[in-house]
């Protein structure tokens, strides 16, 4: 479908869907991976044949290139930590230089470039391909449960997640073979699953603490739009820390000498985990270790953890202080992460917000019910009441000057999609090459802030210093995920844009990786190719004819219509020969052509619509 | 006929004025949102994607300048082919300048002394002023008095930098 088809406003669109969408949403945890599907409101979590529903995110890498994932991977680790891969969501879009923590496997410097790269016995692995695995296990329980391949999924991401961290899920969804409908910010799914999006006004606090990780959202709603007005948390605050609390007091209870070995220490980890479960549930309970054993009541448990729940209640107050917020003005409290089935927690952060706090829906999946409900919703599949979510860029965008010094040029919070002009002009004679360096955050000084890419535009028409005017258009779509576009605005000449991302992967790069993994079966894959590139381009031959027919004669004179008509016809013949590329390459230039008129039909839309708003409210 | 050549008021079946109309600001934007965000074209080909994020992206852009009163400001003059950012100085532009010299040693002061109460006192004094202004520029801008009006605008973009700065001092502050 080449061409918009827009409907009357006010009317609803009048696409019927006989066939129902096959859409997933995904939690891509740092810990925890999950996946989940809406029909019509209905969410269902898909788990693996063992009942299974989360996902551990650990990617083992054997000698002979066999991949693990999940739970299998997690057994391995235990023997060969090295090329067990956990946690890799933290390295996402970061650089070697970002990672001042310990990890239980090795990690290199890229090249080219200050990506993490990671070194298993089979080959080194980047972080976007370590994502990968997950996303396609992850995808292949909603094949299976869908029964086909999939039209789309919601990928949830952090709400303070920068440009190259977003454009590193992305990338790894696409490495996966995943059409992303949407990167969705986590307290927002959280938000959606309990329905608060169909509410007027709310200021909703998301309270998320995982197993390694502490992250807390301060979230208005208003008019139909999520903004996140600040986040905090601690990166190094969990379910472990808790586990912890329990381990020193066996320790220190049953006179155990602290160094243990591995295994014992492994045994012991067990034990207080699940002593923890347990008192979620009863007033105390019986922890043994070896042959020792003692009852452990809540009211002990809770003293042993007060000091970490208060440490997250210190950053409730830094956030709603950074919003320059009252408690009072909180409407309601989202919990999420399997920490937060503690009572302790739960009494604490309700006494705290003096608001209704929401435990119903399962913390874990919470986040993934929300992104399928949502992915429900984008793949097509209406029901009921349509909601928007409108996302804000969470940190400012902007530019490098003289000096180290930023300009920003999309300011945070800012809602997206958005695109914003800044002009440039040469400082020597002749030039026609210029740099940009993209950065993104608050402070002033580059050094401060996060290095995103670097551009370089090619092509300026040579002329005296200061006579070219470039305009650089940054575009910012509603993933939160930058494009970049240049123009010389006294020839009009455009520049083309070279982008070299600061931690992430190269456009070439992934197409590498995508082709490098089909390689085994290339001739199914240009069998494939054919086949969808035809399908593709039937579509957009269809849909053009359609639009032809009915806006043709308004829209276009005789020699637009003629032009496009031999568009057409050049590629119907082209769809009975064999060549996927011809095909493909038709397609796309009759895409092209046809563009003007769809910005025509888009206009006229446009016009009617406004047209009929001012009749509404001035008649 | 172009989306880019309709003035951003008429996005919002809007008066091109001063005074905006909040509840049909917000509801009309609403309506455009529903109805061009790239969320609704999720399934639509790339080159429909490019289009509704372009056409989105003005969208929103539109709802920005029309909400915020120094970019609402800003826009109205250049409508009437005035460049509100050209810095020629006036008469009023250099009584103002030494008021900005004043207000910016205030603000320097009370940051070093770290005297809260007196930031919070001076942000309520700089945002009354700023309240003043903006209904005198709303006059001139009646009156087709650009120059002025400008003048006026270019006064206003100092009053609006100095309550964020103001307010930044005091997030410092309050960092303890």
């Amino acid at each position: 479908m080449a061409l918009l088809s827009i409907s009357e406003p006010g009317e609803s669109k009048p696409t019927v869907h006989a066939i129902r969408k096959r859409a997933v949403g995904i939690d891509l945890g740092t810990t925890n991976s999950l996946v989940a599907t809406a029909d019509a409101g209905k969410v269902q979590t898909l788990c693996d044949h063992k009942g299974h529903c989360l996902v551990p995110s650990v990617v083992h890498y054997s000698n002979d290139g066999t991949v693990m994932v999940g739970d299998k991977a997690v057994e391995k680790g235990s023997s060969d930590s090295r090329n067990s891969i956990s946690s890799v969501k933290r390295l996402m879009g970061r650089g070697f230089n970002d990672v001042d923590y310990d990890l239980a496997y090795e990690i290199t410097e890229n090249a080219d470039g200050g990506m993490p790269i990671i070194e298993t016995s089979a080959g080194s692995k980047n972080p976007v391909e370590v994502s990968a695995e997950i996303l396609k296990v992850l995808a292949n329980r909603g094949e299976e449960e869908l029964g086909g391949e999939l039209d789309g999924a919601v990928i949830t991401v952090p709400a303070y997640f920068d440009e190259s961290q977003r454009q590193a899920t992305k990338d790894a969804a696409r490495l996966a073979g995943i059409k992303v409908l949407r990167l969705l910010s986590e307290p927002t799914a959280a938000a959606v699953a309990y329905g608060l999006d169909r509410k007027q006004e709310e200021t909703v606090i998301i309270y998320d603490l995982g197993g390694g990780t502490f992250d807390v959202s301060l979230m208005r709603l208003e008019q139909g739009i999520f903004r996140v007005l600040a986040t905090g948390g601690d990166t190094a605050l969990g379910g472990d820390d808790f586990d912890r609390a329990i381990i020193n007091w066996i320790i220190s209870e049953s006179g155990l000498d602290e160094k243990l070995s591995y295994d014992r220490r492994n045994a012991i980890t067990a034990v207080a985990r699940d002593a923890k479960h347990a008192l979620s549930l009863d007033e105390k309970t019986e922890v043994s270790f070896e042959n020792w054993s003692a009852t452990l009541t809540r009211d002990t448990f809770n003293n042993l953890i007060d000091q970490l729940v208060e440490s997250t209640i210190k950053a409730c107050r830094r956030v709603m202080r950074d919003a320059r917020m009252d408690i009072s003005a909180i409407t309601d409290v989202v919990m999420v992460g399997g920490s937060t089935r503690m009572p302790r927690v739960r009494e604490r952060v309700a006494e705290f917000f003096q608001a209704e706090v929401h435990t119903e829906i399962d913390p874990d999946q919470v986040v993934a019910v929300g992104a399928a409900l949502q992915a429900d919703v984008l793949a097509g599949n209406k029901y009921g009441d349509e909601v928007l979510l409108l996302d804000v860029i969470p940190l400012s965008l902007g530019i490098e000057t003289m000096g180290g010094l930023i300009e920003k040029i999309i300011p945070r919070n800012t809602t997206i999609p958005v695109s914003r002009a800044q002009q440039f002009t040469t400082y020597k004679d002749g030039q026609t090459v210029m740099s940009l360096h993209v950065l993104q955050g608050e402070r002033e000084l580059i050094s401060d802030c996060r290095s995103l890419a670097k551009f370089e535009l090619k092509g300026i028409p040579p002329m005296v210093a200061g006579a070219a005017i470039i305009e650089v258009t940054f575009q910012v779509d509603a993933d939160g995920l930058m494009e970049v576009q240049a123009r010389e605005l006294s020839t009009g000449v455009a520049s083309s844009v070279v982008i070299k991302p600061s931690y992430g992967l190269e456009d070439k790069d992934i197409e590498k990786m995508i082709t490098d993994s089909f390689t085994s079966a290339a001739a199914d894959k240009d069998a494939r190719a054919l086949q969808e590139n035809r399908v593709e381009a039937e579509r957009i031959i269809e849909a053009l004819e359609n639009a032809l027919v009915e806006d043709g004669n308004e829209l276009l004179d005789d020699n637009e219509i003629e032009l496009l008509n031999e568009g057409i016809t050049k590629l119907r013949e082209m769809i009975t020969k064999q060549d996927a590329d011809a095909i493909r390459t038709g397609a796309e230039a009759l895409n092209k052509a046809s563009l003007v008129f769809a910005g025509r039909r888009m206009d006229s839309q446009i016009k009617s619509a406004l047209k009929g708003h001012t009749i509404e409210e001035y008649d | 006929m172009s989306l880019t050549n309709r003035n951003y008021f008429e996005f919002f079946s809007l008066p091109k004025s001063f005074q905006v109309d909040a509840d049909t600001l917000e509801r009309e934007y609403k309506k455009l949102q529903t109805e061009y965000h790239p969320d609704k074209f999720a399934d639509a080909s790339d080159s429909e994607r490019v289009q509704v994020l372009q056409h989105a992206s003005l969208i929103n852009d539109a709802y920005d300048t029309v909400k915020s009163p120094l970019k609402r400001a800003a826009y109205l003059l250049r409508l009437e082919n005035i460049d509100p950012e050209e810095h020629n100085q006036s008469h009023l532009q250099e009584a103002f300048l030494l008021k900005q010299i004043e207000l910016r040693e205030d603000l320097e002061m009370l940051t070093a002394k770290k005297d809260l109460d007196g930031l919070e006192k001076m942000k309520g004094s700089v945002t009354s002023d700023r309240n003043t202004m903006l209904q005198n520029f709303e006059v001139c801008y009646l009156a087709s008095e650009l120059i002025e009006a400008k003048s006026l605008y270019n006064s206003l973009q100092f009053l609006f930098k100095l309550v964020d700065e103001i307010e930044a001092a005091e997030e410092k502050l309050l960092d303890y």
